[in-house]
């Protein structure tokens, strides 16, 4: 039963989650012809960060980017926090220069500090409509970044505290934020420069997380 | 496109792979924080001004009474402890862990009042007091030196003495500039990531105290952390966090801007106000400058420790003939 309700989570979840962080695309300076997206970012996502990623374009009707990222939160300890997305970037609609499109990806990460290690698999989606032209685009977006499944285990430290805390799987999912913000960029040849901002609120509507905005810059080269 | 197709149901496979074992409800009280005393009867409580404190006392119920009001608001007394010394030379040392913190019930943010909380003590006072002759000396410790304060200012005539542990202010605006200074950390440093980077983990609703509580926990990992400017040894020892106290008392601050200095002119006693070497964030200026508030101060620093001196070796060392000094004079 629990795993069905994982199952139908994570299912859920694709449907209405959503992505702020990720690369952003120009969709109207990406060449058919051009297959490969490299990615590299930084900013402010639930601390200061910094980012990687690729992405493949299908040949398909519909522009279709299947994307792969990694993003890690600076610090002394470069591994002990990161975040990995694998999912796809899809243009749905165009009339003229207004586009909308869709990023569904699923997310694995990991925390840890001198308390506890936190291992969780979620779900980001963002929809983004925005206004297009071969140099350059500016563009809203929103969308939910869902924490559906996180795996706990304590340190000594947290042990000494608290003995018989439970290490394991924890459900239902454990946490939920929704953003929304801006996203602009300049392109030029086979490269494009973006900035993007909004803010976070968690999925209650009343609290926000400590760092309640987000802002990234980043660097596609298309090849 | 193919590709796009696998993907998905191969991570949902994943997803339901990590499942088949059996899961913990995470909203559950006692799986990821300690039961309160309203789900535990096994812990010590005292049921006073209509709730439920945890609560212990040490020493001869007959002697001059030590309060010991922890910090937060929002943390619990466990780190405060060594205080319990104070029992074998002659003092009655009562610990609270005030409503809403540490393993007493816990309530909606909207209940939540600086007057409550001050209610909650004189209770705590009246609950212990065997005779209206017997001394009450307060010990706070940041917030609890603030509330320590609170109370000095709205019953000026109860108190025999108060030892006050770093507070950051009696003033909203001297609080503002005390949080702000304390959390005056690097933006890219380790720090800072243990501080934030949780949030996209552990997102509890309002009154999903467990949740809450965690999350809250989690952040006192910074306590010890070398980037931090308070400049404490290590991590405290804690039972269990209050999230939703700690940020009512927040906003309510916020809100009501309170100053909790006004009547301190008619409290006469002698006050001894304790700031750390190491804490970067007060130092000797800002213990002069907060401490004035009273009209007879005897100002102490300690050596060797920072914001929680009263909880690691040195400090405490330091600190403690000071206050047994400071509670015989009074005595």
């Amino acid at each position: 039963m629990k795993r069905i309700t994982i199952y139908t989570a994570f299912v859920a979840s694709l449907v209405l989650s959503g992505n702020a962080f990720s690369q952003s695309i120009n969709w109207q300076s990406l060449d058919k012809e051009q297959r490969h997206i490299i990615n590299i970012n930084a900013g402010a996502e639930y601390g200061s960060t910094v980012g990687a990623g690729y992405g493949y374009q299908l040949k398909s009707k519909l522009p279709i980017v299947l994307n792969l990222e990694l993003s890690f939160p600076t610090g002394d300890k470069l591994t002990d926090d990161f975040k990995t997305k694998i999912g796809g970037y899809i243009r749905l609609y165009q009339i003229n220069n207004f586009q909308f499109s869709a990023k569904i990806q699923g997310v694995f990460r990991r925390y840890e500090n001198s308390l506890a290690s936190l291992v969780n698999f979620g779900s980001e989606m963002t929809g983004t409509v925005g206004y297009y032209k071969p140099k350059w685009f500016f563009a809203g977006e929103a969308g939910f970044d869902k924490a559906i499944v996180t795996h706990f285990k304590h340190s000594t430290v947290y042990k000494q505290n608290f003995p018989s805390v439970k290490d394991g799987w924890y459900e239902p999912a454990t946490g939920g934020n929704f953003h929304y913000g801006l996203q602009t960029g300049y392109s030029f040849r086979r490269n494009d420069i973006y900035l993007k901002a909004g803010k976070l609120v968690s999925q209650d509507f009343n609290t926000t997380p400590l760092l309640p905005f987000y802002l990234q810059i980043g660097y596609n080269i298309r090849l | 496109m193919k590709k796009a197709k696998f993907c998905i149901p191969l991570l949902i496979c994943l997803i339901s792979l990590c499942g088949c074992k059996k899961e913990n409800l995470i909203t559950e009280e006692g799986n990821l924080v300690p039961k309160t005393v309203e789900q535990d009867p096994t812990l010590p409580s005292i049921s006073i001004n209509g709730t439920m404190l945890h609560a212990e006392a040490f020493g001869n119920p007959d002697s001059a009474m030590v309060v010991v009001l922890h910090g937060g608001p929002g943390s619990d007394y466990r780190h405060l402890l060594n205080c319990k010394e104070l029992a074998s030379a002659g003092y009655y040392v009562i610990f609270y862990d005030q409503r809403g913190s540490g393993l007493s019930k816990r309530y909606s943010k909207s209940s939540y009042s600086t007057q409550v909380m001050l209610d909650d003590l004189s209770a705590v006072i009246a609950h212990y007091r065997k005779s209206n002759n017997q001394k009450v000396f307060l010990l706070g410790h940041s917030w609890g030196a603030i509330l320590a304060t609170a109370f000095i200012n709205k019953y000026p005539t109860v108190i025999s003495g108060t030892i006050l542990a770093e507070p950051g202010g009696f003033t909203w605006a001297d609080i503002e500039g005390y949080v702000s200074r304390s959390r005056d950390i690097k933006i890219t440093s380790e720090l800072i990531s243990d501080f934030l980077y949780a949030d996209q983990f552990i997102t509890g609703k309002k009154d999903q105290h467990a949740i809450l509580d965690y999350k809250y926990a989690l952040l006192s990992a910074a306590d010890g952390d070398k980037d931090n400017p308070i400049g404490d040894e290590g991590a405290l020892p804690f039972w269990r966090p209050g999230a939703v106290v700690n940020q009512a008392l927040f906003e309510l601050g916020d809100k009501e801007k309170p100053d909790w200095t006004t009547h301190l002119h008619k409290y006469n006693t002698r006050v001894l106000f304790v700031y750390s070497e190491r804490n970067r964030a007060y130092g000797l200026a800002y213990a002069q400058k907060v401490s004035s508030a009273y009209a007879n101060v005897q100002l102490f620093k300690v050596n060797g420790a920072g914001h929680d001196m009263l909880s690691f070796p040195t400090g405490w060392s330091n600190f403690y003939p000071v206050a047994l000094n400071y509670l015989n004079s009074l005595k």
